[in-house]
């Protein structure tokens, strides 16, 4: 083996690479030929959601003939590891799309700008101010919301209906869901709903519904195992009793609609953000519709408008202001909104929104109506969520996988998993 | 006379049996990739949902949707990207992988040892541990957004296992031809390229047919260091397109497993004939 | 032996005329010319990275903020304190197992096979490697799961129910991916099939061996060599089992983490949970185990492999 034999050789090596991390690796975002300056941006999402960012940033250029935008995109979990590995170089775009979940890592690592200097040019009085603070972190602004999004019960409508079970309704409480979800397996011979009991986010729902959080403001565990145990007691017993998918299904969710019980068939129902819940159109034939999610027993809404994906400024960046100008642009330009649509989430700009959203089509139409349903009615959403919930979210996946497979007790899963979570969330 | 038709005849069958049998093998083995190409064909709600193998009916719009969806880069200008990046990943590793592969399968040289063992050593260092470091010094260099990522390591012969391959295999020729090239008065560079190179032919083809298709698969290390979508690779393009998050298209995410992989199968039969060439006429008989 | 050239067979005749041995020297400045490329590329591109990644296995590093020295820290949570890092290595080793074995007798058999025929050669050879050209394509991971699911092929065949989505069967589905890649191993020991002298085999036939005979005092000990790299590669390979594992697992490692290999651990650590220190630190290990794995065939090759050239040895 090479270690023993090398070691000065390691040493220094070692310095050397420590001095690069430290140093950050010299400031991207030089400018090019012709005394313009060139913002890189980058983003996850589809070829539609490209076709449509292109043109609105050869938008962007004809306005500002100054500046030239290089556009760069990739599928979500490439995205991420793509933009860790250039942020972590040094090297990070000069404007970049962020998920919820990125926000903290990325703003303690001080990889983003703080947008504020600039908000000569980056304007926000048109966003929710709860969803704005979304973007905040330690009371620094580092990241603005640039589309909203919220969890939904998505159902296949004509199966519903013929089974004579009650539609959903806004208001409904877990109970009633449960009820529901158990007559449906009766009647119709297959389970009721996904298993909600892997999802992270429907546990958050539920946590919410009873004035609790997944986290508390100063970034700890804002709930007990008992809370859990709970929660997983209840989906393991309509698991049991088939009313919610088999774990033999609900192990093969990978995020694309194509894998959920419903989009199988297998099932009636799933709980779904409201963006993706349109790849289940093209699955389930007879139809679907969107309800709201169920609330806690004294009606508290649990679920809330999520930021879709957030834009942020690298820190590095050699032309803050001009990024600040292509992220208030995307954000709130009335001629931007027009051509990205309903791509990025329903947009977070009030005026545009109201403007927009009666001339939305089709299913983007459905979700602005969805949403339209909800306002007004839900609560604010919650900070920006630590850092190491990234790896919490799967961990959660992996201990239910072992109470739905009959290997743990929920209790069990449950301590198990808070054990890994404060070990998380303490480094 | 007899004797040569009495054991003709089992040969002949045993011939067959063993026809039967590769056939029967490939029934089985090729099954998912004609499942591929069925499904490629197949509309959206028949993806997962139907058990049939074939489409219910053809759906050829999954092959438009693939061609369009690769946005304002022509497919022509990934493809020739992606030949770009393997075409120089074959000739740096088919050169630098033969001239270490050399040094170590016939030069005596202080240390060869251990450094062979450190050569091998390399073959087993999980990929992702030295990611990042790697990504810190390209960066440095300022050779991110570049193909030199891509193609330098190859001429540095940083793929062990194709050294080792090509190790290997020098073993195993006969080493007498190379002394009497040394008697004759070859020095040891002059009996490479004329002696010990046209001898290794198979596994420096070897070499270049596997180098070509990992690195044409290599969707991480392109992902990584590729910034710019005119530099983008086919694969890399494609992978774009099929997102998950998104609304995700299975019959056009198949369609498009079809067209990155046509590149290759055509790389692979049209080189695998020389590959017969170089083996039956390089042989050992030189 | 290190301090001897290998004696040329003498020529008596020629030795008059035979020009001088070159300095030792001279040939060993050779080496290190052939050797340059490959001395930099170790440097630069390998042992630098690794001497870093050595150093991150020692700190706390989330890719962000600078390393965080905490000595043996990674190592004892490692050892002591992680569960589901002493499941994938059980995982693992089942695996390697399983997949390394399953692939090399089928390679062989096939090679074997295809080095018998007169027809019909190069189809069947193109026809068996075409599996393995999918090898990194994320389609074949939604083959392969819809094949093995419930209501798939295989349950429609065997009546089994699905394969991937229960635990005791999704690691065999991961491996049957691996070992239906066969092409790599069969390709080579074609190759080195059709090294071996045709005049052995005759010279065999006329010592009156038969076809098994044959097999066992030719083939076998003439394709040492190629058997040797196989097993090596492939172990080493099945050690580092990434792509069958995330692709039947849509990266998860599931289900109930019966497929949650080393390095896919080892990524989930790395890359989702931003731990690189202990990612680090788990690749050190793998690679420790690796290296004791290799020198155990090597010290164990010298009693099978049989190298042409070294015969004196």
């Amino acid at each position: 083996m090479p270690g023993h034999r090398t070691k000065g050789f390691c040493a220094s090596a070692a310095a050397l690479a420590l001095c690069a991390l430290l140093a950050g690796c010299g400031g991207p975002g030089e400018s090019a030929g012709g005394g313009k300056a060139v913002l890189r941006y980058t983003w996850w999402g589809n070829p539609d959601r490209a076709e449509r960012t292109e043109q609105a940033v050869a938008l962007f250029e004809k306005r500002h003939p100054d500046i030239r935008v290089q556009t760069s995109f990739a599928g979500y979990d490439a995205y991420k590891q793509k933009l860790a590995t250039q942020a972590a170089g040094g090297d990070a775009p000069d404007v970049m799309q962020l998920d919820y979940r990125q926000i903290d890592q990325y703003a303690s690592g001080d990889v983003l700008l703080d947008l504020a200097r600039q908000k000569d040019v980056l304007h926000t009085s048109q966003i929710d101010t709860g969803l704005l603070a979304t973007g905040r972190v330690d009371g620094t602004q580092y990241a603005v919301p640039q589309g909203r999004g919220t969890e939904t019960v998505v159902y296949d409508v004509t199966t519903w209906k013929a089974s004579g079970v009650p539609l959903p309704r806004a208001g409904w409480t877990w109970d009633d869901w449960a009820d529901a979800v158990r007559t449906l397996a009766k009647t119709t011979g297959k389970p009721g709903a996904t298993d909600p009991g892997q999802s992270e986010d429907a546990f958050e729902v539920w946590l919410r519904g009873q004035g609790k959080a997944l986290y508390t403001k100063d970034g700890r565990l804002g709930f007990t195992a008992d809370d859990l145990t709970r929660w997983w007691t209840f989906t393991d017993e309509l698991r049991r009793q088939g009313a919610v998918s088999p774990a033999e299904q609900t192990t093969q969710l990978d995020g694309s609609v194509e894998n959920t019980p419903l989009g199988r068939g297998k099932a009636v129902s799933d709980t779904n953000w409201d963006a993706p819940a349109s790849g289940f159109l093209a699955l389930v034939p007879d139809g679907i519709a969107l309800a709201p999610m169920p609330s806690g027993e004294d009606g508290t809404p649990g679920q809330y408008f999520k930021p879709s994906m957030f834009l942020g400024v690298s820190a590095n960046t050699g032309h803050p202001k001009e990024a600040a100008q292509l992220v208030d642009f995307l954000v709130n330009d009335r001629e931007a909104a027009k051509i990205l649509g309903a791509t990025r989430g329903i947009p977070v700009n009030e005026t545009i929104r109201q403007e927009l959203g009666p001339q939305l089509k089709d299913f983007d139409r459905t979700i602005s109506d969805y949403q339209a349903s909800l306002e007004g009615t839900l609560k604010d959403p919650p900070q920006a969520p630590p850092s190491g919930d990234n790896a919490l979210q799967t961990t959660f996946q992996r201990d239910y996988d072992q109470v739905s497979y009959e290997r743990m007790s929920p209790r069990e899963a449950a301590e198990n998993y808070l054990t890994e979570a404060k070990a998380e969330l303490r480094s | 006379m007899t004797s040569t038709t009495l054991s003709r005849r089992p040969l002949r069958w045993g011939r067959v049996a063993v026809h039967a049998g590769c056939l029967a093998a490939l029934l089985v083995m090729l099954y998912p990739l004609v499942w591929l190409l069925a499904t490629s064909l197949k509309p959206a709600d028949e993806v997962i949902a139907s058990l049939d193998l074939l489409p219910g009916r053809l759906e050829w719009s999954n092959y438009s949707t693939a061609l369009d969806g690769v946005n304002d880069v022509s497919v022509w200008r990934l493809l020739s990207n992606s030949l770009l990046i393997a075409g120089g990943a074959v000739l740096g590793n088919v050169v630098s992988c033969s001239l270490a592969a050399y040094a170590f399968a016939r030069l005596r040289f202080r240390f060869r040892g251990p450094l062979f063992a450190f050569m091998i050593a390399t073959i087993m260092l999980p990929h992702h541990a030295v990611l990042i470091p790697q990504y810190i010094i390209f960066n440095q260099l300022g050779l991110v957004n570049t193909y030199w990522p891509l193609i330098l390591p190859k001429f540095l012969a940083t793929e062990a296992f194709f050294v080792f391959l090509i190790v290997q295999f020098m073993r195993g020729l006969p080493r007498e031809l190379e002394e009497a090239a040394r008697i004759d008065g070859c020095g040891p560079f002059r009996s490479f390229f004329k002696v010990v190179l046209p001898l290794t032919r198979p596994a420096l083809v070897t070499t270049a047919i596997f180098t070509f298709i990992w690195t044409w698969n290599d969707f991480f290390t392109q992902l990584i260091y590729l910034f710019d979508p005119e530099k983008f690779t086919l694969t890399l393009a494609l992978r774009s397109f099929v997102d998950a998050s998104s609304t995700s298209s299975f019959g056009p995410m198949f369609a498009m497993s079809v067209i990155a992989l046509l590149p290759i199968v055509l790389f692979f039969l049209a080189f695998q004939r020389f590959l017969v060439e170089g083996m039956a006429s390089s042989g050992l008989k030189g | 032996m290190t301090t001897t050239d290998v004696p040329a067979p003498a020529r008596p005749h020629r030795s008059a005329t035979t020009p001088k041995r070159r300095p030792k020297r001279e040939r060993e400045g050779a080496a290190w010319v052939f050797l340059s490329p490959w001395v930099l590329g170790a440097t630069v591109l390998t042992l630098l990275p690794m001497a870093v990644s050595l150093y991150l296995s020692f700190t706390d590093y989330n890719l962000f903020d600078p390393p965080h020295w905490v000595g043996l820290r990674n190592y004892t949570q490692m050892f002591t304190e992680d569960p589901r890092y002493w499941r994938s290595v059980v995982t693992t080793l089942t695996y390697v197992v399983i997949a390394v074995p399953l692939q090399l007798a089928l390679a062989l058999v096939v090679a074997l096979a295809l080095k018998s025929m007169k027809h019909g050669k190069g189809f069947y050879r193109s026809a068996f490697y075409a599996p393995s050209l999918l090898g990194a394509s994320m389609s074949i991971a939604l083959v392969w799961r819809a094949i093995f699911n419930d209501g798939g092929t295989v349950d429609n065949l065997l009546g089994t129910g699905g394969w991937v989505n229960k635990p005791g069967w999704a690691l065999l589905a991961v491996a049957l991916l691996t070992v239906w890649q066969f092409g790599a191993p069969m390709v080579i020991f074609l190759a080195g099939l059709q090294q071996i002298p045709a005049e052995l085999y005759e010279a065999a036939a006329v010592d009156g061996a038969g076809t098994w005979r044959q097999f066992v005092s030719v083939t076998v000990p003439m394709l040492s060599p190629v058997l040797f790299f196989n097993l090596v590669l492939q172990s080493i390979q099945a050690f580092q089992v990434f792509t069958p594992a995330f692709a039947v697992s849509a990266g998860k490692g599931g289900p109930a983490d019966s497929t949650l290999v080393y390095t896919l651990y080892l990524y989930d650590r790395g890359f989702v949970a931003s731990h690189m220190g202990y990612a680090s630190a788990m690749a050190w290990v793998l690679l420790l185990v690796i290296g004791v794995v290799t020198a155990v065939l090597f010290r164990t090759s010298r009693s099978w492999v049989f190298y042409a050239s070294e015969g004196d040895r």
